[in-house]
């Protein structure tokens, strides 16, 4: 039993990170351009998709073909912002409904190129790490670390450099930050093209470990948005807390309860945290 | 003045549409009905069911039509894409019936679909006959007021069950512990309930664990499984799940799978890592197009009617229902009850004989469909052994 | 307003138009037209987008159906029974929500967390439900008319009949909320609700009054739905069924109470119209949606009021 809480608690830990990146992601875009970004699940299942065909049909070894992915959907999701969401800055329900109609075409797409039927990329690094009784795959560990780093890399870049605190401030006084020589459209063009990156950096990253369908994405959105509520949107270790709390609590809720309500452990912990915390777990104090 | 013109001009158009449409009619044309998910993410059954159907159609009109009671008919397929989505299939059946005075439809395999037309199916009673695949006809048949329905799938239960037969295999490997892992689905719990039965028969121990359809990440489930040390899993029904499932098993020292559905992909993909994979499959194309000329000849046809270099090879097996043979039995059907209208005679010849194409199939007294299968098995490193069967 | 004489053609299309199909698709577009317009009171003229609307449909069509096999009562007794629950819910729902003062974006993710947790708790309780299975149905409503006695309602023509009655009975009691002091309230809560805070309005009894009404019209719409096609599943509550509903309403327009039922016309017409595979049609629907919010924020009616206003 003790066997099987660990090797859960890790699991959870793993596939928490990956719903982190996407609460990164949409944590990002709010704080930076007011809405919610939906299509952030589709870039997601964009990101899987290439590094799938650069892998499988092109060919092209697995670590190239990552960044190359990541650089796709990064580029696609500055395209969108430029062509769709730079009329709903700050607008939350016409941006969250752009983004719904972003993904029924993203999703149309997928599925005129490559159909229904899953797609299943060959093995980069099969074999396991057995450690006292409890198995972690070596591929998930590596998914772990490299997406650790990103976020780590994120944090770093917003508290040290320019450009980050130039992000804070915007978030905390748009018009102070403004008069202080912060370009706001780029900045807001570039958090675009970032979080678009950060999910395409998650599906590339589930695509080594998981079978592919034009589906994926829905659940991952749905998954990312809790955590980063559930932490308080606006909060780089927040998302990644929030992310972690969603994946621990489905892989021990599992062992305890039918595996059918795995959805709902992320959903009731969601309006518990809103309701008694609103601004989230670790929201900054105002 | 001009608008006299215009009217006049529009009368003779219409008129000469209206002359056109009546020579149309008159050559003698039997319609035939489809109604299958040939898109969407549930559309495995109805994908196949639809290439085959056409093939099929095209073939017999092209070899001149068939003759019934002295004169000629040709086949027209008339097959809309449900998408999956029962209300769009009522008012796809709903047009076949009344506007297009359809009396022979295929499918629906999928039960959801079935569940929205079967209401106004009972009602058109008696005026067309519903050949499907899905699970809850079986239930239906031999009901009284339910004569239009037909099942075109092998039931798991029962002596001739095929499911009866792949339980006895495992048997004969020395199984004793089973544990099932399916998708907590309508047709997840049809199957389980046939195989805790065909289980407990066989004095096998059965132990039963559920997912939810769109689950990913099995770690939680397996692990708990494993610790039970069973000597096979009986995963979920289609490919989509089962890649995931066989390949996160392995890793999690689960290497013996036995199952129902679902091609030999995830096996040959995992090849390195399992043990013994024992698979149901209608029909091993790929053993089967150098063993079987009639199954040589159908992909041939198929790569020329599509013009496309790739078979699909693990979709093949899935038209054993719906699908081409069941047009030319249904034609051989005709031509034994000597028409094409009395749908009742039609059905009773159906039942009549056994159709001997690409499968070999018969219907039995309640109106469902018996066919030979096949047993797959693959081994660690890829070597594979085919078991034929042929119910009763 | 003239446009209530939009209404008397469609009294006699079943008389002139014999096609099943359209008189098929008109039932249907007047059933969903119900869910959309309840929907936009509480969407397009209180500002708060709800994602509890489609579990609300969801959840009366099985009360109804299970009251019905249960309890042997006719099927009016059944809707209110639905509607009964799904009111009682929505106001145990609201309260959470309001009372807590969930805004917007805060408001729509907990309102979807709680339809999801509908539909799980349908999905898994097996026995009372019969699950994904969901459950096929000959139960019907049934009408007493004067001379004929206690009649069912089969057939195409009385549906298109009894959905057009309810349909008009919807937009006239959406309409008379829309117009009256409650209406005056909801729209200063849709243009700023921390305003009509300091204006004295009671924001979270508005807020609720228009979440509760908004879903016990979708609770009707649901009931009529599952008698219609005698069936009912857990597709009800799926996302899918809530983000139709949200095209519809914004397709149509959110200016006006019947306006979204050209939406829900549009919607359930158009797969007929465009025949289409179903990847076209997705992405047909992606860009309806992202195309009208960004250029038609008003939708389908609200352009051609524009234009009658133009010319």
């Amino acid at each position: 039993m003790l066997q099987l809480v660990v090797g859960q608690l890790l699991n959870g830990v793993i596939v928490g990170t990956l719903y982190a990146i996407i609460a990164l992601g949409v944590t990002l875009t709010f704080g930076i351009t007011g809405i919610v970004n939906f299509a952030l699940g589709a870039f997601m299942m964009l990101g899987a998709y290439i590094t799938w065909s650069l892998t499988d049909a092109a060919g092209i070894a697995y670590p190239l073909a990552v960044p190359l992915a990541v650089l796709c959907v990064a580029a696609l999701g500055l395209v969108v912002d430029q062509l769709l969401f730079r009329f709903t800055r700050n607008n939350l329900i016409n941006g969250l409904i752009v983004s719904i109609g972003l993904i029924s075409v993203i999703v149309a797409v997928v599925l005129m190129i490559w159909t229904t039927t899953p797609q299943n990329m060959h093995y980069v690094l099969p074999g396991i790490f057995r450690v006292g009784g409890v198995i972690v795959p070596k591929m998930k560990a590596v998914v772990f670390v490299v997406l650790l780093c990103v976020i780590l890399f994120t944090y770093a870049a917003l508290t040290r450099t320019w450009a980050g605190r130039a992000a804070y401030a915007y978030a905390q006084n748009p018009e102070a930050a403004a008069l202080m020589g912060v370009h706001t459209r780029v900045l807001q063009a570039g958090v675009a093209a970032y979080s678009a990156g950060l999910a395409g950096l998650g599906g590339a990253l589930y695509a080594s470990l998981y079978s592919i369908t034009p589906e994926i994405g829905s659940g991952y959105i749905l998954k990312g948005v809790e955590g980063a509520i559930l932490a308080g949107i606006g909060t780089v270790m927040g998302s990644f807390a929030g992310g972690i709390i969603i994946g621990v609590a489905e892989g021990i809720g599992s062992i305890f309860f039918p595996s059918a309500y795995n959805d709902a452990y992320g959903l009731v912990f969601l309006v518990l945290i809103l309701l008694f915390k609103p601004a989230g777990l670790f929201a900054p104090q105002r | 003045m001009r608008s006299a013109v215009l009217s006049l001009n529009s009368i003779a158009i219409s008129l000469g549409f209206a002359v056109l449409a009546g020579t149309a009619s008159a050559q003698d044309v039997v319609k035939l009905g489809e109604i299958e998910a040939q898109t969407g993410s549930l559309n495995t059954y109805g994908w196949m069911s639809s290439q085959g159907m056409r093939m099929a159609v095209d073939e017999i009109n092209k070899a001149g039509g068939f003759q019934v009671g002295g004169k000629t008919y040709k086949l027209q397929l008339v097959n809309p894409d449900t998408q999956g989505n029962p209300q769009q299939a009522l008012i796809q059946l709903k047009k076949m019936l009344e506007e297009d005075k359809i009396k022979y439809v295929f499918g629906p395999f999928l039960t959801n679909i079935y569940k929205g037309i079967e209401g106004y199916g009972k009602q058109h009673n008696g005026e067309f006959l519903l050949m499907g695949g899905a699970t809850q006809i079986h239930y239906e048949l031999g009901k009284p007021g339910n004569d239009y329905l037909m099942r075109t799938w092998n039931w798991d239960a029962g002596d001739s069950g095929f499911g009866t037969l792949m339980v006895d295999y495992l048997k004969k490997k020395g199984a004793k512990k089973v544990a099932m892992l399916m998708q907590n689905d309508a047709f997840g719990h049809v199957a389980a309930d046939i195989y805790r039965e065909a289980f407990k028969k066989a004095g096998i121990d059965f132990q039963e664990n559920w997912f939810e359809p769109n689950t990913k990440d099995y770690s939680a489930v397996l692990a708990k499984i494993a610790a039970e040390k069973p000597d096979y899993l009986f995963p979920g029904y289609t490919d989509a799940v089962l890649y995931d499932i066989v390949q996160q098993a392995t890793q999690l020292g689960l290497t013996k799978f036995w199952l129902v559905r679902g091609s030999l992909g995830p096996a040959l993909k995992n090849k390195d890592y399992i043990d013994d994979y024992v698979a149901y499959i209608p029909k091993y194309f790929e053993e089967a197009q150098n063993t079987e000329p009639k199954v040589k000849k159908f992909i041939d046809d198929y790569k020329a009617y599509y013009k496309t270099k790739d078979f699909p090879y693990d979709q093949a097996p899935l038209c054993s229902s719906s699908c081409y043979d069941h047009v030319y039995m249904l034609v051989e059907a005709m031509k034994r009850a000597g028409t094409v209208d009395d749908i009742a005679k039609v059905k009773k010849a159906l039942q009549s004989f056994t159709y001997d194409g690409l499968w070999k199939i018969r219907f039995d007294a309640t109106g469902e469909e018996v066919f030979n299968f096949d047993i797959v098995d693959v081994q660690k490193g890829g070597k594979i052994t085919v078991t034929h069967e042929q119910p009763k | 307003m003239k446009a209530w004489l939009l209404w008397i053609p469609l009294l006699v299309v079943p008389a002139v138009v014999h096609n099943n199909v359209v008189l098929t698709i008109l039932i249907f577009t007047f059933i969903l037209g119900i869910l959309a317009v309840s929907f936009n009171l509480i969407f397009g003229f209180t500002g708060q987008l709800s994602l509890f609307h489609a579990a609300a449909f969801g959840l009366s069509a099985y009360a109804t159906y299970l009251s019905m096999a249960h309890w042997a009562i006719s099927f009016w007794l059944g809707m209110l029974v639905g509607v009964a629950f799904v009111t009682l819910v929505s106001i145990v729902i609201g309260a959470i929500c309001f009372r807590f003062k969930l805004r917007e974006l805060y408001f729509a993710i907990v309102t979807l967390a709680f339809s999801e947790l509908a539909r799980l708790v349908i999905l898994n309780w097996t026995t009372f439900t019969n699950g994904s299975l969901g459950v096929n149905f000959t139960l019907t409503p049934t009408l007493w008319i004067p001379g004929r006695g206690v009649v069912a309602v089969e057939g195409t023509t009385m549906w298109y009949y009894l959905s057009l009655a309810a349909i008009v009975l919807a937009v006239f009691a959406y309409s008379r909320i829309v117009h009256s002091w409650m209406g005056r309230c909801f729209a200063s809560i849709r243009l700023n609700d921390e305003l009509a805070d300091t204006l004295g309005i009671n924001v979270f009894r508005y807020k609720l009054t228009a979440f509760v009404a908004a879903n016990a019209g979708a609770a009707v719409a649901g009931s009529l739905y599952a008698f219609y096609i005698s069936y009912i599943d857990p597709h009800y509550f799926s996302i899918d069924q809530s983000l139709a509903i949200i095209a519809m309403a914004l397709l149509g327009g959110r200016d006006y109470v019947a306006a979204p039922i050209v939406g829900a016309l549009v919607l359930t017409a158009l797969p007929h119209v465009i025949e289409v595979n179903a990847e076209a049609r997705l992405l047909v629907y992606g860009l309806i949606l992202i195309l009208t919010i960004l250029l038609m924020p008003h939708g389908i009616a609200g352009m051609v009021a524009r234009g009658r206003r133009v010319s």
